[in-house]
């Protein structure tokens, strides 16, 4: 039974449980080491004295020194068993001479599973257990070396880096000034055109009112001739249409014109027929001249190789009415949707909705009148030009101070990276990074691009903001979310995007190096790590 | 990953286009003929006899003719006497056209012969005696069966009169031959139209609907030779204007045709259980425990399917189907096995006081007016094959079903741990950091699960070259921490000329044959499949050998299998399954074996894997289609669950069901299969999960990962937390299983079958026991504070196993249930074995002392008990194990070792903790005389005997001195 020899090795000695394989069997200890339970780092040592009672680390028991590690728990929080496997929330100790000390949970002790390099977890299971501190140590320390060499380097490329963006920065934020002064002159010029325009339009609004009431009456009379012309015309087309001259048209008296045959099966049907005299049988003249001929008469003029009438070809049995009365109600509509934001579209539009001072050709402006309305026609140019140039400012200010809010980074060493794309493809897909700005992928045999993901802020975990990016709203999945992309960044030579997962369906990482990851180079240590470690 | 997309989205498209509306693509009762005619039956009116004239006996059994006065139809009536209580009654044709199907494989062996003696005999009726107190009479005109306990009237069959056995028929019509031309032409030209138009055409004819319907199966008779038979033997019960019933002879659902060449065959009858308050079993249904009534819906249904999403409380057919009934009386319990495979009906119905049957029953059994539950059974073929189990304790008919069906092998210890599964972890690269992950955050886990996306495009046995290259090397990662991996193998094979599994099925003539003979496709995960035909040894010998290591490469001894979709799921299938008409080995239809179909996926696999090792270990499979015996090959879970409030709620029922009904080893998908769990909800799982039998996380495709650490600290603490209290109880579970092999009592059990005779508990399904010792009640709601437990037991104490506080039995008591809690409790009375080390896996655990948990009666006693072997080789069956009787009484506990074969361990008990003292002994002394230290708590009445260090395999006894 192993647990009646057990109290014998409590203690153990420094030096002996390095050197020996057959650990456990070692209970002499030499006067000039210092001796701790086992799975005790040094740094704890001194809480675990031989000569009084013990006390759990949390305080909640004492007792007497020989409960410690003797393979019973009884400690709340384990303390007491910091080398068996007895306490379910312990933890071992691993000094791992020649590599790095680990602390491993108890769990691991003794149960037949190598989890120290230096073999002491397992000091009673018959596990074969090789101490492989040496060489892992020894590799720890190549790779510690590569590390340190593609650090140095990459880190001369960071500044580089960091040199170019706080230069773009530099320039942008340069930029940005001189805009704004502009913007400021800007602003000032428009508001003086605004005033001159105001000035100008003033007298030539009170000439023009004089002319408006001469501009109404010759505007109805010219309504009023273009209505008798009409009726002449469709009276005239009644009579022609009125073979048999009864004072009314009917079905038989259209299908005898072909221009009436609308499916053009060289025949007019009575329905065809009927169609023009909104379905009835025959038509008054007065029916035709207001409401009958404006329908008829595209297709006369068609027949007659006129003008293609637009209307009829419309879906045949459709009314083709013109719908005046619904555009009109749906202008206003339009017009009240006045939005906050500056669309140059709406503005324009605006503009023709405003009361135009164009005359009619008919009416004849005084000197005097046309000089003011030149005048005021300069002042509005003046200003719409004012108006434009500062608009442009605010624009570009406005891209640049986007530009600017973002963040490259603490010294804006990931400011290079913005702009510019990198690729990476496996089976069936070509992914394409674009830092700062997108990321999507490709189908290789052919397919449109999906948007993983736009830029929207740092991502790493607490403490190293800047070790992963976040890009979201991404195109959303066929009965899913939309997809959004993470994407991990460490140290590299060149800006390389490595590789990409999908660990979540629609949730896609990607890991890319840069220089930009890379963080001061500190020598690797070449001496022990415990004594490091512990000292 | 892109290619995993790709199948994502064609995967979800076939789900999408098959699956996604949920009732509609089931049939309803009234949209499947046979259960309308069955349901139809008229009670009260039976016109069978028994034929006294035809009465035969042996020693054992009974067979006797029974005729229908309407049709002069006659049946074989065979009663056999088995062992144990239990009564073998069996319904067949009497010279049936073809013969029916008989499910064998549901049994396990040829059950035992017991004795049957006629005791009294007349013109009214026989009297037999059966096995110890059975007693039965077959009552002449109508023919009823009444079985009693001693004086007891328990079971009756036919008592309501709806006794219906469809007997064999040809088509009758008088221009049969005349017409055959004609049809076969208007077949031919009709066969290339979609079903409806079809059929448009057929009745514009002068003759039937039917007529053109002319498959004649090969095996049938000659045309002739059935037309006499029919005319002589078998006139028509049925008036001849019934015979064309639409649903008879062709059936339509959506646009699936069933051609059904056979004609109505379904078998139906009633089963009554005078005095009884409730039935239980029958599995699968997301339902109540104690089962509804049904008179206003739908019975319940018993046909295998792949349900996408499936609802709650409602009587639908799902995955498995285990036609076992037990019915519970204030005083006894009885049990019934329908064993049919074909797709089977239960209705339920509670007498109502007063009614004929019910007068009838209470004449008979001398009771009150109590209303009763009687129940309706019936078959879409095969024969009355039914098993009469009288009990009289919840745990002899367990135990009488056991013998007949068998039981569940003690698994491997590490199949009792926790399982982590997810649809699916992509690739080597995956895997690891997962394993990894559990080892960072110290969380024990035994089994790693890969799900269809390992495969090199959906062909089983094989593995994706480039998302897993080397998966040998990936089990090693797996194996090195004691670990395991479980890979998807299912019974749909992808139709690729390539595919070895295929070639070789199509060679050998494997497959699963249409109703024209042609090898049956289907679609599934790999796009066009064909259905190995296991009802073919040949086909399943085949299949064992392919999990060989120098056959699946990649794997190793610590590989095991799960088998999926093996209902079979067909995504273009009616209701998602199989044609009925398609064909199996032996000329049996599909209709005839179908609830069987997935039990003989996982014999094949179960056998794989025992040859493979030599018949060494013992083997693992998790199967979702199951079938009464299916308990013989291992474990089943309840399918694609939701993570929802309701469906964690609903496990409990649903795995009470299955475990009364002789499928102890069985779990839901931790976390809810579908949609994403909250943390409240994943936590709750895992705390209900970790105290269910079978243990395991997953999660579909769609969902976020949910490894428990990448929730917030106090999730993952909590989670942790659970999973490491499932492996402190694991040997618990271990012993609990290993008395279920010898008992077939489960592990997790109902209330009632502790206490059978608390009425309190019959219809309870928000808690159960495991074992006989400790009490669960799961918090299943959102925002739950406290839970109302109910305290079994007379004069008994139940104690929180965290806190030792005790309760008073019976009763109900308010349990406070913050979100770290679990509310379980230990009975007065027992000895619970645990381990406390927590390791990162159970294989790890294996020479780490043991600790009992002593809890206390009032009489101030307790027993409890210890099975340990080697955890993993079926050497135990040879005896290699040590059980324990630990016996506590007067102030001593001691242990007896009641077996020990060659079977050795290093493992101690370094820990006793005695709870319900009132005060601390004075000493503590073992049976050598050593003076042992110990510690007492006098607020929790426990005392802790610190490192008593006894071998497990010595007899020894401590002794407090008060």
């Amino acid at each position: 039974m192993f647990l009646k020899e057990f109290r014998a090795v409590v203690f153990q000695n420094v030096l002996i449980l390095c050197a020996s394989a057959v650990l456990w069997k070692q209970t002499t200890a030499t006067a000039t080491q210092v001796t701790r339970p086992r799975g005790v780092s040094l740094a704890r040592a001194s809480l675990y004295i031989p000569d009084s009672d013990f006390t759990c680390l949390d305080g909640s028991a004492t007792f007497p020194f020989r409960y410690v590690n003797d393979d019973y728990c009884d400690c709340q929080d384990g303390s007491d068993e910091p080398g068996t496997s007895a306490c379910p929330n312990g933890s071992f100790y691993c000094r791992n001479l020649g590599h790095e000390a680990t602390v491993v949970p108890s769990s691991r002790v003794n149960d037949g599973i190598c989890d120290c390099c230096d073999a002491a977890d397992e000091y009673q299971s018959g596990a074969n257990c090789v101490n492989t501190c040496k060489e892992l140590g020894s590799a720890a320390q190549e790779e510690a070396q590569k590390r340190y060499e593609l650090e140095s380097q990459g880190y001369a490329i960071k500044l580089e880096y960091i040199n170019k963006g706080k230069h773009a920065k530099q320039s942008q934020q340069e930029r940005n000034m001189a805009l704004k002064a502009e913007q400021l002159e800007a602003e000032a010029l428009r508001s003086e055109k605004e005033r001159e325009k105001q000035e100008a339009e003033e007298p030539e609004r009170q000439a023009l009112d004089k002319y408006r009431q001469i501009e109404q009456e010759a505007m109805k009379e010219k309504e009023e001739m273009e209505r008798s012309q009409r009726e002449g015309e469709a009276s005239k087309a009644f009579d022609w249409l009125d073979s048999n001259q009864d004072g009314k048209l009917q079905v038989e008296e259209l299908q005898t014109h072909t221009a009436f045959d609308q499916n053009q099966d060289g025949t007019v049907s009575p329905d065809e027929a009927k169609f023009f005299l909104h379905n009835e049988e025959e038509m008054e003249k007065n029916e035709f001249v207001t409401t009958g001929w404006p329908l008829i008469k595209p297709f006369i003029m068609k027949a007659q190789g006129l003008e293609a009438p637009s209307q009829p070809e419309q879906q045949a049995g459709e009314i083709p009415l013109p719908d005046d009365h619904h555009q009109e109600e749906s202008i206003p509509e339009t017009d009240g949707e006045e939005g906050e934001e500056e669309d140059e579209e709406h503005e324009e539009e605006g503009e023709i909705v405003k009361p135009s001072p164009v005359t009619p050709s008919s009416i004849e402006y005084d000197a005097e009148t046309q000089a003011l309305i030149e005048a005021a026609n300069k002042a509005r140019n003046a200003y719409d030009e004012a108006d434009r140039r500062l608009r442009d400012l605010e624009r570009e200010i406005r891209q640049l101070e986007e530009s600017n809010s973002k963040d490259y980074g603490p010294n804006e060493e990931y400011q290079p990276m913005d702009g510019q794309c990198y690729e990476y493809s496996d089976r069936e897909y070509t992914y394409k990074l674009c830092p700062f700005d997108n990321g999507s992928q490709r189908p290789k045999h052919g397919g449109s691009e999906t948007r993983l993901g736009s830029w929207d802020s740092w991502d790493g975990p607490e403490g190293s903001k800047y070790a992963a990016m976040k890009y979201d709203k991404g195109v959303q999945c066929w009965n899913g979310p939309q997809r959004s992309l993470k994407v991990h960044l460490s140290c590299g030579m060149e800006n390389q995007l490595l590789s990409v997962s999908e660990p979540n369906r629609c949730e896609y990482e990607m890991k890319f190096t840069t220089p930009a990851a890379c963080s001061e180079p500190r020598k690797p240590n070449d001496g022990d790590s415990e004594f490091h470690d512990e000292l | 990953m892109g290619n995993w997309l790709l199948i994502l989205t064609i995967c979800a498209a076939a789900v999408q286009s098959c699956v996604a509306v949920d009732r509609g693509n089931f049939k309803t009762c009234d949209q499947n003929a046979f259960c309308k005619r069955q349901r139809a039956t008229q009670p009260g009116n039976s016109p069978w006899e028994i034929l006294l004239d035809s009465l035969n006996s042996t020693i054992s059994s009974l067979q006797v003719q029974v005729i229908s006065s309407r049709s002069q139809a006659r049946l074989q009536l065979q009663l056999i006497a088995l062992a144990d209580s239990t009564l073998h009654f069996e319904l067949d044709e009497v010279n049936p056209i073809k013969l029916r199907y008989r499910a064998q494989e549901s049994l396990s062996g040829s059950p035992q012969l017991s004795s049957l003696k006629i005791t009294e005999q007349s013109s009214d009726s026989i009297s037999l005696s059966f096995g110890g107190t059975g007693k039965a009479i077959l009552l002449v005109k109508p023919f009823r069966l009444d079985v009693y306990d001693g004086d007891q009237l328990v079971i009756s069959v036919n008592a309501r009169g709806l006794l219906n056995f469809e007997h064999q028929r040809v088509r009758k019509s008088k221009l049969w031959e005349a017409m055959s031309t004609v049809a076969q032409t208007v077949g031919s030209v009709g066969s290339s139209l979609p079903g409806k138009a079809y059929s448009w055409v057929l009745q514009w004819l002068p003759w039937s609907s039917e007529a053109g319907r002319n498959e004649e199966p090969s095996s049938e008779p000659a045309e002739e030779e059935m037309k006499a038979e029919a005319e002589t033997k078998h006139p028509d019960e049925k008036p001849v204007e019934e015979e064309e019933e639409p649903g008879l002879w062709e059936e339509t659902f959506k646009s699936h045709v069933d051609s059904k060449p056979y004609g109505p065959t379904s078998v139906g009858v009633d089963i009554s259980f005078p005095g009884s308050r409730h039935v239980y079993g029958i599995p699968e249904h997301a339902d109540t425990f104690a089962l509804k009534q049904t008179k206003n819906g739908d019975p319940y249904r018993l046909y295998n399917t792949d349900v996408f999403e499936y609802e709650l409380y409602n009587p639908m057919a799902l995955y498995g189907a285990v036609p076992f009934m037990m019915a519970k009386r204030q005083q006894g319990t009885v049990g019934i096995f329908w064993n049919n495979a074909a797709e089977t009906y239960v209705d339920i119905e509670e007498s109502s006081s007063g009614s004929v049957v019910s007068s009838l029953m209470n004449l008979v059994s001398g009771g009150g007016n109590e209303p009763h539950q009687q129940t309706h059974w019936f078959s879409e073929s095969g024969i009355i094959d039914l098993y009469i189990m009288i009990g009289p304790t919840p745990k002899d008919v367990v135990r009488q079903y056991g013998s007949l069906t068998g039981k569940t092998p003690l698994p491997q210890r590490f199949a009792l741990g926790y399982h982590q599964c997810r649809w699916n972890y992509n690739d080597q690269e995956d895997v690891h950091s997962v394993n990894k992950g559990f080892d960072l955050h110290d969380i024990p886990y035994d089994v790693l699960w890969l799900d269809i996306e390992h495969t090199d495009n959906k062909k089983y046995f094989t593995w994706d070259p480039v998302k897993f290259p080397d998966p040998l090397e990936m089990v090693h990662n797996l194996t090195a921490n004691g670990r395991k991996l479980v890979t998807i193998v299912d019974p749909h094979m992808k139709r690729d000329s390539s595919y070895f599994f295929h070639e070789h099925c199509e060679q050998n003539d494997f497959y699963v044959k249409d109703k024209s003979g042609k090898i049956y496709e289907g679609w599934c995960w790999p796009g066009s499949a064909s259905y190995p035909d296991f009802f073919n040894p040949a086909v399943r010998d085949y299949w064992a050998s392919r999990f060989a290591l120098d056959k699946y490469e990649g794997t190793s001894l610590d590989v095991y299998t799960w088998n999926d979709m093996n209902e079979p799921s067909v995504f273009n299938g009616p209701e998602v399954t199989m044609p009925k008409d398609c064909l199996h080995y032996g000329g049996y239809e599909h209709r005839d074996v179908h609830n069987m179909y997935g039990m003989m996926v996982v014999e094949g696999t179960i056998r794989g894997q025992l040859m493979r090792s030599d018949y060494k270990l013992r083997p693992f499979v998790l199967s979702r289609s199951f079938f009464a015996g299916s308990q013989r090959f291992g474990a089943v879970w309840t399918g694609d669950n939701i993570a929802d409030w309701e469906h964690l709620a609903i496990a409990v029922p649903m795995l009470l069901s299955l475990s009364v009904s002789g499928i102890p080893f069985c779990g839901a998908d931790v976390g809810g299969f579908f949609n994403n769990p909250n943390t409240e909800l994943l936590t709750r799982w895992y705390q209900a999960g970790a105290f269910q039998p079978f243990f395991r996380g997953h999660a579909h495709l769609h969902t976020k990962r949910r490894e428990p650490w990448l929730f917030d600290e106090q999730t993952n603490k909590i989670i942790k937390a659970s999973i490491k209290k499932r492996y402190t109880y694991l040997p618990y579970w271990y012993t609990l299983f290993y008395e279920h092999e010898k008992t077939a009592v489960p592990p997790m059990r109902p209330l009632w079958m502790e206490y059978p005779q608390d009425g309190e508990t019959f219809s309870m399904d928000n808690q159960y026991l495991l074992g006989d010792s400790i009490l669960v009640h799961p918090v299943v709601r959102s925002g739950e504070q406290e839970v109302s437990v109910y305290f079994p037991g007379v004069d008994t104490l139940w104690y929180e196993i965290e806190t030792f506080r005790v309760y008073e039995a019976p009763g109900y008591q308010t349990i406070p249930v913050a979100i770290e809690k679990i509310p379980i409790f230990q009975r007065g009375g027992t000895i619970v074995p645990k381990k406390e080390r927590a390791r990162r896996a159970s294989s790890l655990m294996t020479k780490d002392p043991y600790t009992f948990i002593v809890t206390l009666d009032k009489q101030g006693k307790a027993q409890g008990r210890l099975y340990i072997d080697d955890g993993q080789s079926l050497e135990y069956q040879k005896g290699s194990y040590i059980t324990l009787e630990l016996n506590m009484e007067g102030h001593t506990l001691s242990s007896k070792v009641t077996n020990q074969g060659a079977f050795e361990t290093p493992e101690s008990i370094d820990k006793i903790v005695i709870v319900g003292l009132s005060r601390a002994p004075s000493s503590i002394v073992d049976n050598t005389g050593r003076i042992l230290e110990y510690r007492y708590d006098a607020t929790s009445q426990a005392l802790v005997l610190r490192k008593p260090n006894f071998s497990v395999s010595n007899e020894w006894s401590v002794n407090l001195k008060m």
